[in-house]
């Protein structure tokens, strides 16, 4: 007898296996409902107004105009908003938010975009008619700090996001073989494809707040707006069924959910407002601009003796947001002397936020190209130094790792892709009039989970029904949650529905960090579990389908149970008993194991580049990569994610830059066409092999999550890439068309 | 710096509306129209219609594609009135009775997307294609001609996979040779 609720993960039947997506008939349709498109009875149209400056005051605003357009309702600004309290901003108490400034506090403008009204009208044309009719005047002051980038500034000095082992200053000094080299990074845009969308309304006369909006946490923003608005968390509800992605922005709230909600309790009626590109840009996050040392000291045998990372990073100057760009850094390498130290700097621009592999990105593609670097001064091959420094184990903490095969993924990836035909000597390798450049780097992100609820109910119908207050941003989770609970109660996936996206359902967890996989997978266990425990119990009850049995005499079984001669499904087990359904909570929460192993993943991108230099045209042609996740729940869903990261890895590589007016710190290409994203023709051939280790002293599933680890090492591997075709190192992002020609 | 004022565009005090008569999807309709709504904010917003989705609402992302009279274009560069006569096609109007289009059947089985909302565009600018014998039908055509629907999540190879599928399921271009464009 196969007692499903203790299913054999090393051999399961659902989990791992090929499953096209639950919701993707939804998706395909149109029918899936994101938050942008929602109406509800009555709905008015807000369009914010963006400043048009980046730096000083809003003197004046002129609405004359715009209230005598058609359709307008009331306009919002400073002196027209409710008393609000700012949320506390604690990510322990679940209330973090992105930017604690509420909008239209006070008038001094900080950043370009900075909403200084907002216009609400019957109709979105109307709404978007009037707000091109405000007209602001504002007195514009000198000395807005542009960029990291256009600055000497240090910044200060984040001491709780530095470490230090071992003493890395003494051993640099001494070493035999050195690089120092400094990195800058330009500002990012996530550009997720839907943009900012907030759908609020008050219900029971203002005493009730329900909140649509794109987010990747539902249970943050409600937590957060309860705080602003001084609301009891029980009185709001935040939904969230569908997201045009988030990649980190849409993990806290944004102002612009604050001023909807306002506008909608002053007039009376919901209010929808879907942030324009433009704003999305400006004022719906970025990731900062950055600025890296990298100091390595190694002996002739190319065994690293010191690492030392010091970088910086920009902040706004109305939210204190830190992307720790060296927190991969102290993990990466078998090192004794490593320090790694932060500074952020304030600047003029809309607040930055997290943004996929956050901080870590940015100090990997310094670290990494260090190491080429590094292997370049050693005249040893690249590959073969990353394997001599491997880490057996996490040299940060000194545990060992739960689960690790970073050399598996570099040996792989470099015979997939060929590795041993590269001709090390710079520009050696053409093909007609292009050259050629080989160039690789690993990649890691960390392996996290949290604390997660869920509930699954067996209906009386025949379907299953699981419940769990996280998002499925396009990672698959709705799918996921679904294979768990057919994996432990053999029951058909066509017969599984799945809720996810509210804060009515047991609490889950924000769809962020990769780590959604690896906290909510366990809950949905335990929850299927005790549902099948209910069901059990009926089953042997006076008149149930099993009168009498010992409850743990009977097994799970193709969405019924088994006694083991004899087979009663859900549904007739539920009817014996004259029941509609049972229900099983369930709760998972990480434990000792986080004390006694370190976790992470890691793996390798190997990378062709093709360069034609008579036009300065880097292509980024091939990628393949080895990486090491635990077991993937979904593979075609979990390598599409790693497929995704690479091909972000372009854009951040070659082409992404937020670009800031040296005069007045105005963002300039706040657009999809300015802003440059990789389209279908500047995605290379990619081969991406997802290694398959499950990982059980993380979870009982085995997977360790791969949001972002596809990203990180991508821009390395590029650039090092170019260095082998050109022999010139580039150390800024990105490597443009006008960089390469500087160099050529 | 000195006091600045910036100033915004005049737009007509008074907008009523005007009558459009138009095939949306196989079926008449007849909508009144402000002369400055989008036909892609109509969609959206008046008929309910949220398969056709707003990406940047400057013809910059392909998220809005429709076809209009056969031909994909950005819904969102149009204003409704515009489309007076026309036939419109949405991503609401790819399935027949029930039976998903073979380019969402492909895309399905290929997870030729993530978070799904560049996909209505893909497959309208992914149908259109199939049917446009100027556009040759190896990879790299088929890739630069997809170029005007970007797709943040990066779901570019399994996009092209369910094309490249759906092609031969069609039995579309058997006579056409590859690199035709």
């Amino acid at each position: 007898m196969n007692d499903m609720t203790r299913p054999d993960f090393d051999k399961p039947r659902v989990v791992g296996q090929r499953t096209p997506r639950i919701d993707g008939e939804f998706k395909l349709t149109g029918r899936a409902g994101y938050t942008g498109e929602l109406h509800v009875d009555g709905m008015l149209y807000g369009y914010p107004v963006p400043a048009t400056i980046a730096n000083g005051v809003l003197e004046s605003l002129d609405l004359d105009a715009a209230r005598a357009m058609p359709g307008v309702v009331d306009i919002f600004h400073h002196g027209h908003f409710e008393a609000l309290h700012r949320s506390p901003n604690s990510m322990a108490h679940g209330d973090m938010v992105n930017e604690v400034r509420l909008p239209f506090e006070d008038e001094r403008i900080y950043y370009h975009g900075q909403y200084v009204a907002l216009v609400v009208a019957e109709t979105f044309e109307q709404a978007r008619a009037a707000a091109q009719r405000v007209v602001a005047r504002y007195r514009e002051e000198r000395g807005a700090v542009v960029s990291l980038l256009q600055t000497e500034a240090e910044g200060t000095l984040q001491e709780s996001a530095g470490s230090t082992r071992g003493d890395p200053e003494a051993a640099f000094g001494g070493a035999e073989v050195k690089v120092d080299s400094t990195y800058h990074i330009a500002a990012e845009s996530h550009l997720q494809m839907e943009m900012h969308a907030t759908l609020a309304e008050w219900r029971d006369a203002g005493k009730r707040l329900v909140v649509h909006e794109s987010t990747q946490g539902v249970f943050f923003q409600r937590n957060a707006m309860a705080r602003v608005f001084g609301l009891a968390q029980e009185n709001l509800e935040v939904i969230s069924h569908y997201i045009g992605s988030g990649f980190g922005n849409k993990l806290f709230m944004w102002p612009h959910s604050v001023a909807t909600a306002v506008a909608a309790r002053m007039i009376g009626r919901p209010v929808k407002v879907v942030l324009p590109r433009q704003q999305d840009m400006t004022s719906g996050g970025n990731r900062p601009a950055s600025r890296q040392r990298i100091r390595l000291g190694a002996d002739r045998s190319g065994k690293l003796t010191s690492v030392i990372h010091d970088s910086t990073t920009e902040t706004s100057l109305v939210h204190q947001y830190v992307d720790t760009c060296g927190s991969a850094t102290p993990s990466f390498y078998a090192c004794d002397n490593v320090s790694t130290s932060q500074r952020v700097l304030e600047v003029n621009h809309g607040t930055p936020c997290p943004m996929r592999a956050p901080g870590e990105v940015s100090g990997i593609f310094a670290l990494e190209t260090a190491m080429d670097e590094l292997a370049v001064a050693l005249e040893m091959d690249p590959v073969e130094l990353r394997l001599k420094n491997n880490a057996e184990q996490d040299p940060a903490s000194g545990l060992p790792w739960s689960s690790k095969h970073l050399d598996e993924c570099l040996t792989s990836a470099a015979k997939r892709f060929g590795w041993e035909q590269r001709n090390p000597a710079i520009g050696s390798m053409r093909d007609g009039d292009e050259i050629i450049g080989y160039g690789m780097a690993s990649c890691t992100w960390s392996a996290g989970r949290q604390p997660c609820e869920a509930r699954v109910e067996l209906r009386a119908d025949g379907s299953l029904f699981a419940a769990c207050g996280t998002q499925d941003i396009g990672t698959g989770t709705y799918t996921i949650v679904a294979q768990a609970v057919a994996e432990l109660t053999g029951a058909e996936l066509s017969r599984i529905e799945v809720k996810l996206g509210e804060t009515s359902l047991p609490a889950g967890p924000l769809s962020g960090g990769s780590m959604a996989t690896a906290t909510v997978l366990p809950a949905v266990a335990a929850a299927a579990r005790d549902a099948l425990d209910a069901i059990k119990e009926v089953a042997v009850g006076s008149g149930g389908a099993f009168e009498g049995s010992d409850p743990d005499s009977l097994a799970a079984q193709a969405g019924g149970l088994t006694d083991g001669e004899r087979r009663v499904s859900f549904e007739e087990i539920l009817e014996t008993s004259k029941l509609s359904s049972v229900n099983g909570q369930g709760s998972a929460a990480p434990g000792d194991e986080r004390s006694e192993y370190a976790f992470r993943s890691f793996g390798a991108h190997f990378v062709e580049v093709r360069i034609d230099p008579e036009i300065s045209r880097v292509r980024v042609t091939r990628v393949v990569s080895s990486i090491d996740i635990g077991r993937a729940i979904n593979p075609p869903t979990a390598r599409n994610q790693v497929e995704g990261g690479i091909v972000m890895g372009v854009g951040m590589g070659l082409l992404e830059k937020l670009d800031y007016d040296p005069r007045d710190a105005r963002l300039i290409n706040a657009n999809v066409a300015d802003y440059i994203v990789p389209t279908h023709a500047d995605a290379p051939e990619i081969d991406v092999e997802l290694l398959d280790y499950p990982d059980f002293k993380h979870n009982e599933f085995g997977g360790r999550g791969v949001g972002e680890i596809g990203l990180t090492g991508v821009a390395s591997a590029i650039a090092n890439a170019i260095y082998h075709a050109t022999g010139k190192r580039h150390r800024d992002l990105p490597i443009t068309i006008e960089a390469l020609l500087a160099s050529s | 710096m000195d006091d600045s004022v910036h100033s915004r565009p005049r737009v007509p005090e008074t907008l009523g509306t005007q009558t459009l008569n138009f095939t949306l999807n196989g079926e008449p309709r007849t909508l009144e129209v402000a002369p400055n709504a989008v036909l892609l904010d109509v969609l959206r917003e008046q008929l309910g219609l949220g398969g056709t989705k707003k990406g940047c609402d400057h013809g910059q992302c392909g998220a809005c594609t429709v076809h209009v009279d056969g031909q994909a274009m950005n819904s969102c560069l149009r204003l409704a009135v515009m489309c007076e006569g026309q036939q419109v096609t949405t991503v609401e109007g790819l399935a027949r009775d029930g039976e998903l289009h073979p380019v969402q059947q492909n895309f399905l089985e290929c997870d030729a997307y993530q978070c799904g909302y560049c996909t209505p565009g893909q497959m309208m600018s992914a149908t259109a294609l199939l049917n446009d014998e100027r556009i040759g039908t190896d990879d790299a055509s088929v890739k630069e001609a997809m170029s005007g629907n970007i797709c943040r999540c990066g779901a570019y190879k399994n996009i092209v996979e369910a094309i490249q599928r759906s092609r031969a399921q069609l039995g579309y271009d058997a006579t056409r040779k590859e690199g035709a464009a």
